[in-house]
Parts: C-alpha cells; structure tokens; sequence
C-alpha cells in the first residue's frame, strides 16, 4: 500500500551496498560498494552490460539473494528505514506491498499450476484484508487495467495459455495489484519483440503517472532508458561508474564506458561501414584488474588508473568515477588531493575545472 | 606496476602483455577430469571398485586350491601363511566344511563381477544400436523401437530372467544373455534422447548437407557426444547386473554352487542363519561396496561429463 | 479428457498384445517336455496324448496362440486360464487366492513410503546442504544401493533371531485358522519394513531432486517477490510443481502391487503371488508360469495408463 506519509527525502537510498558470492572459484564481488538514491514518483534506469551487477543489486534491495551470495556491506532505506536491518517477516510484508519487481522472463515467471488471477489474488490476499473473492475482483481490475482484453476470462486460465506480452502484462499487474511505491523492473522487455515491447513501455508509463510510482528500470537497452528515466546509473563490473540526469548523461556523457556505450549505437542519419565497440571484454570476476575496472579497455588510460578512482563530481547532480576532469583532461599531477586522500573524504569529490 | 612504460604522448602502456587474460583454456575432457576428481565420492568408488578387480583377479590365481573343501582345516582361524609354507590368505578363517572364506569371497566376487561386466556389454551394445537409430531416424522408425521398448518394459524382468535360466539351464553364459537381454532398455532410451537432440543440432545438418553417409554421421559426428550417457549407464548397469545375478543365485536358480558368486555365498549364508550368521556378513559388505562405489561412480561421471553446471558452494 | 483416456488405452492395445506374444513364445519354445511328470514307467500312450489333447500341446503353434488368447480373455470363466499342472487347479482361484496376501504386504508398503518419503524429500530439498539434507541423502543412497535380499535378511536376523521380537516368516501363526489382524500386523512388520525402507529411499532422492529443480524456477522466485512466506512458497508453489513427476512415479509402483516383490516374500516366506510364482517356475507349471508373465505384462500396462492419465489430470499443461 502507498504510505501515507511521504517523507522527505528520496524514497530508495543505497549506500555502499556489495553483495558477494563465495564460491569453491574464489569469491566473486558482483555488487561493490554501490550508492544511488530513488526519489519518489520518479524513474531511474540502471545500465550496463550483463554481470556488471545490475540484477544482483535489485534483488538485494529485494532482499531476495541466496547462497552462496551474501550482502556483505551496506545500507538500504526505504523512506529512511534500513532494509538491511528487518527481520525477515518484516521484510515478507514489504516485498510485494511498498516493494514489487517484475522478472525479465515472463514465460517462465509465473506458476504453470495456478490461473493468472488465482496468482494475482494472491498478492492481494497476502498484503491486505482481502478475501478470496475480493482478491479475485481486484486481479480481474488490475488485468483490464494493463490492457488485457477479456479480463474476466483471461483471470481463469492458466499461464501457458497467453502468450509472453500477455504474461507480462499479468506480472505488471500482479506487480502493481497492491499499489507499490516502488516497482523493480529488471529487463521487462528485453524477452519480447519491439512492437510488444512499446505497448509494454507505455503501459508502464502510464501506471507511473496513475499511481504515482517510482520505477527502478534495470536494461542493457539505452533506447529503453531514453524513453522512460529521469536519471540514469551506469554499472560496470560491479560498480556504479557514472551518475545523473538523463539528458546529461545522454547529452554529455563523461565516463569513457558511457561513452563507449552510446556510440556503439548506430544511429540512422549517418553512414558508417563499422560499428563502434568498445574494444576488450569484460573482466573476468575472478581476474579483476587492479585500480580501475576499466583501465584495461579505456582509450584515455592514464598512469593515474592504476589506483582506483572515487566518485568524483563533475555538474550538479552528475558523478563519474574517473580520474578526467569534468572537461574531459587528464588531471595535472599534483593538483589533486591524492587518491587515498579522497578515498578518506568520502565518495564525492570537487574538483576545480581547470 | 612501477616498471611500466608509457608513452609519451598519450600515455597509455606501451606493454600490453599483462592485460592477456590468463584463465587457460582447457579441453572438453580436462575440464571433464578436473570436475570428476573434486567429486570426493566418485573417486572413492572408482578406488574401491579398482581394489576389488585387482584383489578378485589376482588372489585366485595367487592362491591354491582358492574355493575347495578340506575338512581338516574346518573352522580353522584366520592365517596368512599354513603349516606347510604355503600362501594361503585365509584372512577370515575356514568355514565349517573346510573352505577358506576369503579366497572364495574373491572368488565369487570374480565371478559376479565377470557376469556383471560381461551383461553390460551386452546392453551397451543393444541399448545403443536400438537407440541411436531410433534417435538418429526419428519417424516411424523411431515409433516402432519405442513400441518395441515397451514391450520390453512391461515384461516383469526378474520373472523373464528366473524363467529363462530356469527353462535353458543355468550355466554362466545363460546368465549373462538373460541379464543382458532384458536390460537394455534405460540405455537404449538414454542413447535415442540424446541422438534426438543431437539431430536437430547445426553440425549434424552441416554434415548431412555436406552429404555425409548416416553411418558416418553416427558413427563420428553423433556417438562422441552420446557417449557420456552411455558410460553413465554403464556404470550403474554393472551395479544393477551384479546385483540381479546374485539375486538369481540367492533365489537358487543361478550358477550351481561350485562356481562361487556373491549370491550363491549368500544362498548358504540365508540357510545357516540360525547357526552360524555371520555369513552373511562379508558377501553382502562385498555387493554393497560394489554398487555404491559403481552407483558414485556414475555419478560422478555425469556431473562431470555434463556441461552445464550449477556454481558450488565454497 | 476422455478422448485422451481413449487414445492412450487405443495406444495400449499393440504393446499388450506384444506381451502377449512374448510371453507365449517364452514358454512356448521352452524347452523340455511338459509331460514330463506324467511320464511315470507303465504309463499308457492314451493317457499322455488325451493329456496332450486337454492342455491342447499337439496343435500347431499359430493355432494354440490364438486358442490360448480366446480363453484368457473370458476372466469369468474360472478354467479360462488353464489348470495348474502341480496343484491341478485352475489358475485363476490360485492366483485369486494368493492376491490378497501381496495386496497387503505391496499396498502397506506404498502407503507407508508415500507418508514418508514426500516430507523427506521435500525437507532435503528445502533445506539443502544442511544437516538434515546429508542424513536423507546418505540415508537414501545406501537404502537404494542395499539389494533387497541383504537388506531383508538383515532384517529377519536382527528382528526374528537376535531380538525374537518378530516372527520368522509366513503371514499367520501355524495354529490359529482364523485371520487375525493384530497377528498378521505382527507377521507384516518386518517384510513391509524390508520393502519400505527400499522404496522410501528411492523415492524421497527422486522427490528431492524434483524438488530441487523446482526450486530454482523463476516463478519460485516471484513468489517470494510477493512476500509470500516461506511455507507457503514451498507447499503450496514448490511441492505441487514438484510432485507432478511423483504422480508418474505412483502410476509405475501399481503393477509391483499385483507383482509382488519376489524376493521379499521369498525371505520372509510370505505366502503371496511373488513366491507363488517363482515356485511355478522351479516345478515347470507352464500354465501358472504363462499367466504370470501375462499378469505382470498386463499389470505394467494398466499401470502406465493410469501414470498417463493420472498425469494429464494433475499438469495443466497437458492438452487433451
């Protein structure tokens, strides 16, 4: 249920988190050391390509990692209260009611022995005072309302018989059949065709508007992010590499990897023989590199890459961990504080432009 | 890292050696290996069972007189070496009649283990001719094999074995066409899922678009693959064989006595419960160490020999 | 669903009449003489060959496949299948007297590994690489590897012999004549047990992988997304995923009900249809010895349609 009382302050706040799984390999620190903020009503898009930790960050949040995964460090407020510090019976009523996620596989998401409305009622029934009936009444609602034809019909059959956007029209509805403050979107289209895809997109963005919710939308897919965030997050091996509003981030992207990204996209006013890559792989997570995640593919690597650069301010509003100036320079030697000076100063950083 | 030189004016390395990715690459059968030996119990098994070929092999032939009666030594205790010098092994004493216990234990555990091995020839061969051209013809054909599984399926197996060794004598080879005979079916459907699969997948159409022969299709392209489930199959198939054989023997109607296996020891072990009970003891240690270490074994070597694998918890 | 209960029964027509033949062919080309016993010294021909008339040996072989096909199908004909050449008897009265006996003996056994086998199995699975999940897989592997006849005379030794709790075999004691419940508890204990730990084994490694592998679906993993709490992810989301395989498992134990375990009547001297089989074996009683095979053949069928069909109730993917 929506809380009543909005406090001040950003709805989802993660300071620090990492979430690391130990196993017979070596331990491997998928999420680490990861800090973004939510604000109420409003949309944040996640980014990167698959492993950088983007999934492992929302279950965290979710509260929803298993061995041998682990949240080793961090904190995790909702409306000021650490998550991370909830039993878990109280966090069983958070998930689904303030907190509810969809999964980027509608085909297999749903549970082949139960009717989409039985499974939708169920949410229902879990979080308030429902009962059976009422639970069913409001799963029938919540189907029209994501644009299921036929609702009533659609709420008794089974899952195998819709087909993949119809089954995640049903997630979105279970999703949201109890008014969530925050919806978890990890990769919601990336399994269905372009033209699903759209309807999917506007469906949300309508709902957004309706209820008022925020949307943590996790995608590889920079189009997608375009489309529906206010700001973005993009995550490279773990790490939050580059923070801010979405049209500076588009419009004037700071971290080399960003960079990269957008201009892997071809674009259809220009005539190119070669696609644009960003040349090299992503790490292993057992052979991280040392200092910078991304030294290793950068065309800008400095001497200075070596040690792992801070979240370093570079507008209002807009962070990027790198050692280039806000203009895009290597820095001058000398003129910074050092690197273990800054680590001391804490995640943020103002540097002078030069 | 100090060491390191740049260049000039962009500054980035000049050697770019360290930033190779180091993790080897390992062959299909390397990794196949490493993941079967850090399967602690797999490897057991494959020791014990090692141990008990040897041991069975070798001390009949190292012995004299390995399964005979000589009443003068009857309840003797357990010796390494008799009065006369000569090597005997008689690690768990004489039985009643005379027979040194251990000897004929080995004995037996030969002979079980020879029929066991040699039924599951016998189904290797049938499971895989039935089922790879099942798998690899599809179609009707596969239809009919499938039919005739069934049939075999249905058939109550122990029964069919007692009534044929029953009807045409017991001797070893009887034993081990009953056993095998009735046997293959699990290997035949394991090898046809596998084949079925294997049919649809882009290097098989690229060797028949290449007009390659089926045999030759099968025989190079398809089997390789196949083999995982087979030798999985194998594996626990000797468990099974050696353990109908001995049922077959307990049940009295397997090899005559003189030709000791694990069953018919057990035989005579269920008759003189009453009195001298222990009997029973080393024949059934000998069948449970058989078909757990093979029963570990296969599994072992499916985990190993399958691709896909779940991360292990440190 | 009726059209798929026909089709599958339709199915099932060739490979019973395929068992059929086998078990014709099996006894059929057996070799040795079937009069055998009759042929005692000063015997006269007439006797054997009017002998040879009513068991019908002298026909040709297409001629008594048939002949012999017509009469088993007229169950309600008590001579329908044949008299038992040891107890010349018809079969079907021995057969019928001797099934109430293995229905006990399987039936206690299959209730007894369904209680226990599904919380096992289930407690492995959810709580996977714990204590308890070790014990129940060692408790497992061992009781399946354990051949039945060494688990069964381990039994009969510690529980007749060495404690003297339990009887030493049979289903009564020798001088009571009337059923009684309590005595044939008493005289059950130790076979079920012998079967029991044997199927619970098998059954509880099999429901734990099912499990297993349903734990790890993705719709596991929305229910908890809902907030669901945790018993009602795993009985009411998990199990009733991962019991549609047990359903099959269920629907392929019925024919071991008619079956019997042979073995483990052999042991404990249980006087049901495993033994009585067997017997007919070592005493070359074709007729007792076809009907068997046909028995089993039929009883393995039946039981696969009511897996299949079974099945195609529980799943609803299953079209029909």
């Amino acid at each position: 249920m929506t809380t009543v009382s909005r406090s001040v302050g950003p709805l989802l706040e993660i300071q620090g988190l990492k979430t690391h799984f130990f196993t017979q390999d070596g331990t491997v620190r998928a999420v680490d050391g990861v800090s973004f903020q939510i604000g109420h009503a409003k949309t944040l898009g996640v980014v990167g390509e698959s492993g950088c930790g983007k999934s492992i960050t929302s279950l965290s949040v979710m509260r929803l990692i298993e061995r041998p995964g682990k949240i080793v460090e961090g904190s995790i407020k909702l409306n000021g209260e650490d998550l991370l510090e909830k039993s878990d019976e109280e966090m069983r009523d958070i998930r689904g009611d303030q907190v509810s996620m969809i999964f980027q596989e509608p085909m297999t998401s749903l549970n082949p022995v139960f009717t989409c409305g039985e499974q939708i009622s169920e949410a229902v029934q879990q979080h308030t005072a429902a009962s059976r009936r009422e639970g069913m009444d409001r799963a029938v609602e919540m189907l029209s309302l994501v644009g299921i034809p036929d609702a009533k019909r659609r709420a008794r059959e089974y899952p195998h018989q819709l087909s993949g956007g119809m089954r995640q029209r049903v997630m979105i509805a279970m999703a949201l059949s109890t008014d969530p403050d925050l919806l978890i979107a990890d990769e919601p289209t990336t399994a269905l065709d372009v033209t699903i895809q759209a309807q999917i997109l506007e469906l949300m963005r309508d709902l957004r508007e309706k209820n008022r919710m925020a949307i943590m939308l996790i995608t590889h897919d920079l189009g997608v992010v375009a489309e529906m965030a206010d700001e973005v997050v993009v995550m490279y091996a773990g790490k939050v590499v580059e923070r801010g509003d979405v049209r500076t981030i588009f419009g004037n992207p700071h971290h080399p990897y960003t960079q990269g990204l957008l201009h892997s996209i071809p674009r259809l006013d220009e005539r190119v023989d070669r696609l644009e890559v960003i040349k090299g792989t992503v790490p292993s997570p057992y052979n991280l590199p040392a200092g910078c995640l991304f030294k290793r593919r950068c065309p800008f690597r400095m001497p200075i890459c070596d040690v792992a650069p801070p979240m370093r301010q570079i507008g209002e509003e807009h962070t990027s961990r790198c050692w280039l100036t806000p203009a895009g320079e290597p820095p001058e030697v000398g003129a910074d504080p050092t690197p273990e000076e800054a680590e001391a100063a804490g995640e943020q950083l103002t540097v002078e432009p030069r | 890292m100090a060491d390191r030189t740049y260049d000039d004016v962009t500054q980035v390395p000049v050697d770019d050696t360290e930033d190779i990715d180091r993790t080897e690459v390992r062959s299909y059968w390397q990794l196949a290996r490493r993941r079967f030996v850090r399967h602690r119990l797999a490897v057991i098994g494959a020791i014990t069972l090692a141990v008990l070929i040897v041991a069975a092999a070798v001390v009949p032939l190292v012995v004299e007189n390995a399964t005979g009666v000589s009443i003068s030594k009857s309840f003797a205790p357990a010796e390494i070496v008799d009065d006369e010098g000569n090597l005997v092994l008689a690690l768990l004493g004489y039985s009643r009649t005379g027979i040194n216990m251990f000897t004929q234990l080995m004995a037996a555990t030969a002979t079980s283990l020879m029929i066991g091995f040699a039924a599951v020839l016998i189904i290797v061969f049938i499971g895989v001719v039935i089922g790879a051209v099942a798998g690899y013809a599809g179609g009707w054909v596969d239809n009919v094999l499938m039919r005739v599984v069934d049939i075999a399926l249905s058939m109550p197996g122990l029964f069919i074995i007692i009534a044929f060794v029953a009807f045409w004598g017991a001797s070893i080879w009887t034993i081990i066409l009953a056993i095998g005979i009735t046997g293959w079916t699990t290997a035949a459907r394991l090898v046809r899922a596998e084949f079925l699969s294997l049919r649809e997948a882009d290097y098989v159409q690229a060797a028949r678009a290449l007009g390659a022969s089926p045999r030759r299709i099968i025989l190079r392209h398809m089997l390789p693959p196949a083999l995982a489930p087979i030798i999985v199959a194998a594996s626990l198939g000797v468990a099974d064989s050696v353990v109908l054989e001995a049922a077959l023997s307990f049940l009295g109607f397997g090899i005559g006595a003189e030709q000791a296996s694990l069953g018919t020891l057990l035989n005579v072990a269920f008759e003189y419960l009453n009195r001298e009970p222990y009997l029973v003891l080393f024949p059934s240690i000998v069948l449970i160490l058989i078909v757990l270490a093979a029963n570990f074994l296969g599994d072992g070597m499916r985990d190993a020999l399958d691709p896909r694998q779940r991360v292990e918890q440190q | 669903m009726l059209t798929y209960i026909i089709r599958r029964i339709i199915l099932a027509i060739p490979i019973l009449l395929g068992v059929a033949i086998i078990s014709f062919l099996l006894v059929y080309l057996a070799p040795g003489d079937p009069l055998a016993q009759f042929r005692v010294p000063n015997v006269r021909p007439e006797v054997l060959d009017r002998l040879a008339e009513i068991y019908g040996f002298n026909k040709p072989l297409p001629e008594q496949f048939i002949g012999w096909i017509t009469n088993y199908v007229q169950v309600w004909n008590p001579d329908a299948w044949g008299l038992s050449i040891t107890y010349r008897r018809p079969v079907l009265e021995l057969i019928a007297e001797r099934t109430p006996a293995t229905l006990l003996l399987m039936g206690s056994s299959l209730a007894l590994t369904i209680i226990i086998a599904i919380p096992l199995g289930m407690l492995a699975a959810v709580r996977q690489y714990s204590w308890a999940d070790k014990i129940v897989t060692t408790f497992a592997t061992i009781g399946y590897a354990m051949p039945s006849f060494v688990l069964g005379t381990f039994l009969l030794y510690i529980g007749a012999i060495w404690f003297r709790i339990f009887p030493f075999g049979g289903m009564t004691s020798s001088l009571r004549t009337e059923s009684d419940p309590l005595d044939i508890a008493w005289h059950l204990a130790l076979p079920v047990a012998s079967l029991a730990i044997q199927s619970i084994a098998g059954w509880s490694r099999y429901i734990r992988a099912s499990m297993l592998e349903v734990l790890h679906q993705d719709y596991i993993r929305t229910a908890k997304a809902k907030g669901l709490s945790a018993n009602r992810v795993n009985f009411r989301h998990a199990l009733r995923n991962a019991l549609i395989p047990v359903v099959t498992l269920f629907g392929l134990s019925l024919p071991a009900l008619i079956a019997g375990a042979v073995i483990t009547e052999t042991i404990f001297s249980w006087p049901g249809l495993g033994s009585f089989g067997v017997n007919a074996i070592g005493q070359r009683d074709y007729p007792v010895i076809m009907a068997f095979v046909l028995l089993g053949g039929i009883a393995v069928v039946i039981g696969n349609l009511v897996a299949d069909i079974m099945y195609g109730v529980v799943d609803p993917r299953i079209k029909y």
